[in-house]
């Protein structure tokens, strides 16, 4: 009988995922304590920061599990983002006193881009729509909803207390009422609250996103990431073998504008801030950046990829609109030479020498899934 | 006793008809790849189509799974109507294709190349048992970690058929299986089929090989520009002057 410690491992290791040696695990629960001490030793700021780069994680996996794990590029996916973050605020400003919390708003930070990404996904996958066209059609979907957000300056354009508020961002609609709140967990008295400059909000982005990085370590190593894996290197023969690749589409793209959704959750409480900005080309391609550049293939590479570009922008920030051209650029260098990301190359060639040195045991484990 | 069933069909018998294709056509713009075509197909007996490059064969296999639509035409599997139906849906049904570009999964293991057929009836702990067992039915023990991309030409070929084999399907379509094979591979290749067929499962196959044909001893079925052009004993066909004119002449 095997420990159930083991087993555990196990069901996050396999084939479609890097880093299955006992070696990658130790070295990320190091990561991991680094993290969690962070706020003890780095200044307000960086954990500020910190945050936010937590919260490009989630989004960088949200568009991993897609692209990379089912083939499906969307260059909208900060549209579910927006969605989730505008949803959570416009729930959130109206219950936040009456309720107290924010849970209701944090569902519906799920909720709102799920249903968006249901009704999108049955028009096209249910109509076969593939690659190049799902991408463009998702892109318009964000510029369209941005444009829509950015007219909604007029009054009348208020949901309760929320005031859409155009091109000046989610507000409340009049002086006396609250802005977004903070994430506000419990009920009655015993809440929990957030403040998204704080490290307990740091702390809580951290956990969420191990926690969805372990659950979808799960999901891709599971039969569904099997068939996701075969739907993105061959759908219509996946169809022939007897799954309904309409329904393994539709499903995981709506679990990844759930992840989204939760993303822009966290950072419009972070930042008790949303605006239509976010739907426009830039942010859609950012994610896009990160995740190619890392390895869409890899779920941890993505993490990695979009902490050190994420950095980067904030760094280059300093000096104006370059950002997103030196960006441009690494993808462009990353394309050529490692066509399935650079994080993921390295990762791969960090396995070979831990393998080549390691015990025979650890040989074994590397290779079992370690390479695709 | 299944195989001899269809040693028995004869024209005007009635016999028990697993596949029943009606007047199918398909255009692709202003070419006819099937033109009309009706062909039928008996429970429990290997069929052999063959016709010459471009006459429609694979074509007719794509119809059959259901991949793309007929422009007109009916097919019936079972004594049911599945024109309409989706391709997962006829694979549940137990329709499998091996296809002539093979499609493997190119990038993947081969163990993820068979987990896929297999997870449809298997649980995923008998998995690594089993794909062991069909890699050695089709000679090809120890390559469960190599990357199908990997493999040779004749590998993935076998792998391909193993693919389609793995799901246990009733009506089993095979496009050229014998495509870049040894000659021992090929007469294995007809062992396995005659393997699978003795199991319950009809088979279609495709095929150039007069030899490979020979040894199938199956009804064979000629299509020549999209039609039905000719039908019966390997003998008969091999002996039918217009199919040599059409099609052995050529070769
Ligand atoms: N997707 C397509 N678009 C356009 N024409 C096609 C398409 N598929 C097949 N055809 C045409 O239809 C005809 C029949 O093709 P098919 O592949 O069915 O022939 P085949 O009998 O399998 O030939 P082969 O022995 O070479 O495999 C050919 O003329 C081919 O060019
Ligand atoms: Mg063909």
């Amino acid at each position: 009988m095997e420990p159930p410690q083991s087993r555990i491992i196990a069901a996050l290791n396999g084939p479609q995922t890097l880093g299955n040696s006992a070696f990658f695990w130790i070295f990320a629960i190091l990561v991991l304590i680094v993290a969690i001490f962070f706020p003890f030793y780095a200044s307000r700021f960086q954990v500020i920061t910190a945050s936010n780069l937590a919260i490009s994680s989630l989004l960088a996996l949200s568009l991993c599990l897609i692209w990379g794990y089912c083939g499906i590029l969307s260059l909208g996916q900060a549209s579910f983002y927006c969605v989730g973050g505008y949803a959570f605020g416009v729930v959130g400003i109206n219950l936040i006193e009456s309720a107290g919390n924010t849970n209701l708003a944090l569902i519906a930070g799920i909720v709102a881009p799920v249903l968006l990404a249901a009704v999108l996904g049955w028009l096209m996958f249910y109509r076969r729509l593939k690659g190049v066209y799902v991408a463009i059609l998702m892109l318009i979907v964000s510029l369209l909803l941005g444009l829509f957000m950015r007219q909604t300056a007029d009054p009348s354009y208020a949901i309760g207390k929320a005031a859409l508020g155009g091109m000046n961002g989610l507000r409340p609609e009049s002086a006396g009422d609250p802005g977004i709140p903070n994430i506000t967990l419990g009920f009655g008295e015993a809440v929990a609250v957030f403040d998204g400059r704080s490290a307990g909000f740091y702390w809580l982005v951290l956990a969420i996103l191990v926690l969805v990085f372990l659950g979808l370590r799960w999901l891709v190593n599971s039969t569904y990431g099997y068939i996701l894996i075969a739907c993105r290197e061959d759908s219509e023969r996946t169809e022939t073998f007897g799954y309904d690749i309409r329904l393994v589409q539709l499903s995981v793209f709506c679990l990844s504008a759930a992840i989204a959704g939760l993303a822009g959750t966290l950072y419009t409480a972070w930042g008790t801030y949303i605006h239509p900005d976010g739907f426009s080309v830039a942010p859609n391609i950012l994610v896009v950046i990160w995740v190619a550049v890392g390895g869409r293939k890899d779920l941890a590479s993505v993490i990695v990829s979009t902490v050190a570009l994420g950095w980067l922008s904030l760094e280059l920030s300093r000096y104006g609109e370059v950002s997103l051209l030196v960006l441009g650029l690494i993808l462009i260098f990353a394309m050529m030479v490692a066509r399935d990301g650079i994080v993921s190359a390295l990762g791969e060639q960090i396995g070979r020498l831990v393998a080549a040195r390691g015990s025979r045991r650890e040989i074994v484990a590397c290779f079992k899934g370690g390479r695709r | 006793m299944q195989a001899s069933t269809l040693e028995r069909v004869v024209p005007g018998v009635v016999a028990d008809v697993i596949l029943d294709v009606r007047n199918v056509t398909k255009h692709y713009g202003g070419i006819r790849a099937l033109d009309g075509l009706s062909l039928q197909v008996v429970r429990s007996e290997i069929h052999c189509v063959l016709g010459p490059n471009g006459a429609g064969k694979s074509t007719f296999f794509k119809m059959l799974m259901g991949t793309e639509r007929p422009t007109s035409g009916s097919i019936h599997y079972d004594g049911r109507d599945v024109t309409r139906l989706q391709a997962f849906e006829r694979a549940r049904l137990g329709l499998s294709v091996k296809f002539q570009n093979l499609r493997t999964f190119g990038d993947l293991t081969v163990f993820q190349n068979l987990f896929i057929p297999l997870r449809r009836t298997c649980g995923p702990s008998e998995i690594p048992d089993r794909v062991s067992e069909i890699l050695r039915q089709v000679r090809l023990p120890g390559v469960e970690n190599r990357l199908v991309r990997h493999l040779s030409h004749g590998q993935q070929q076998w792998l391909a058929i193993a693919m389609s084999v793995a799901s246990r399907p009733r009506l089993l379509l095979l496009d050229e299986p014998t495509a870049g094979l040894s000659a021992e591979e090929t007469e294995r290749t007809a062992e396995i089929i005659h393997e699978v067929n003795s199991e319950g499962m009809t088979v279609v196959v495709i095929e150039h090989d007069m030899g490979f044909i020979r040894s199938l001893k199956a009804r064979t079925s000629v299509l020549h520009y999209g039609r039905l052009f000719a039908q019966g004993s390997f003998d008969e066909i091999a002996a039918n002057e217009h199919v040599r004119q059409i099609y052995l002449g050529t070769e």
